[in-house]
């Protein structure tokens, strides 16, 4: 049985959740999921994000594990195989995601970095198109991905293939447009599941909030709902908002559909749309509408 | 940046790093009530339980 759930997991890491990606993204397109929103520019960019990273992410990571760990800690390899996988598998996973959480987070409070994160909020619609969509610079300097190399290196290998597996399952799904948490907010016999399921993982209703245009309105939440796998942190943090609705409109307000190559590859190259965040002398971050902020700190959970 | 959200990711940090440290401290409590030393059996010829994706 555990040679089964082993096989699924290293079957899932290799090509399972790039085809999964790929069946959902089908689905999705299918189902008209994606509008009319999907255009030439917007499909250039998904698709250049989607792929150009892994030939640039992959080396660096495999230099950092292969070539600068043995160097920095010529002794610490394996160090803390010992551990027992249930031990291990929490600690990769709190590590792993809390850093990412906290990654993400400043991405959307320290101004200066808002930049970095925005081609992954201008998309304006969910799906597995966009779930991979990133500044290069922002996926170069996942921090937890260094971090959970260091502690692969250190011993923990085998409890982060399934943290791993689990990690991306779930934050594929929390970006799909087919809203496959409903049936839990619908059926009433299935309200404390749903009760626990919104708390611990980030879901579509969730994770669609934090990629809304809106954060007013009791349902947007683009300045809350970090959380990547699990949702806790939001909980603990004070940055949840829960409203088991889906947003109407998906982006940003300030996006003037920015040439792919600029969204890719800020500040190397810059957009030619004037006043645009991305353009040269642009604003770090586009004046926003005043808040209700009685109102909104008060639908906050946690 | 606002002078709230400053303080809010200020006490937000600190509550972090005691998460952090949270499942270590579990583990160590968890070895002390039971009385396991895994540590001790660590064996140095042994090949850690590795896969192919993640073996450096």
């Amino acid at each position: 049985m555990i040679k089964f759930i082993e096989a699924v997991f290293e079957n899932l890491n290799g090509w399972g959740l790039t085809a999964l990606t790929l069946i959902l993204g089908v689905a999705e397109f299918s189902l008209g999921l994606y509008g009319k929103k999907w255009n030439t520019n917007e499909k250039l960019l998904d698709i250049v994000c989607y792929t150009l990273p892994k030939l640039v992410i992959t080396p660096v990571i495999t230099y950092f594990g292969l070539k600068f760990l043995p160097f920095a800690l010529p002794n610490a390899k394996n160090i803390f195989d010992w551990v027992p996988f249930i031990w291990g598998a929490l600690i990769i996973a709190i590590y792993d995601d809390l850093t990412q959480y906290w990654y993400h987070r400043l991405h959307h409070e320290i101004p200066w970095l808002w930049r970095f994160h925005r081609t992954h909020h201008s998309a304006p619609y969910m799906g597995m198109a966009m779930a991979s969509r990133q500044n290069i610079i922002y996926t170069l300097f996942f921090s937890q991905t260094y971090l959970t190399t260091i502690l692969v290196y250190l011993g923990l290998g085998y409890p982060a293939l399934f943290v791993k597996g689990l990690k991306s399952l779930i934050t594929k799904l929390a970006h799909s447009s087919i809203k496959w948490d409903k049936p839990f907010y619908e059926i009433r016999w299935l309200h404390p599941v749903a009760w626990v399921l919104e708390r611990t993982i980030s879901t579509p209703a969730t994770h669609h909030a934090h990629h809304a245009d809106t954060f007013d309105d009791g349902v947007g939440h683009y300045k809350g709902n970090f959380g990547n796998m699990f949702f806790l942190w939001d909980i603990t943090f004070g940055t949840a908002l829960i409203s088991r609705q889906y947003p109407a409109s998906y982006g940003i307000k300030s996006y003037k559909e920015e040439e792919w190559y600029a969204q890719f590859l800020w500040p190397i190259l810059k957009s030619k749309k004037e006043g645009s965040e991305l353009s040269l002398n642009g604003p770090e971050v586009e004046e926003e509408e005043p808040v209700a902020e009685n109102e909104y700190r008060s639908a906050l959970v946690g | 940046m606002e002078h709230h959200i400053k303080q809010r990711i200020l006490k937000n940090a600190l509550l972090s790093l005691f998460i952090y440290a949270l499942p270590v401290i579990l583990m160590f409590i968890s070895f002390y009530l039971s009385g396991e030393k895994p540590w001790l059996k660590k064996d140095p010829n042994a090949k850690p339980k590795t896969t192919k994706q993640y073996k450096y």
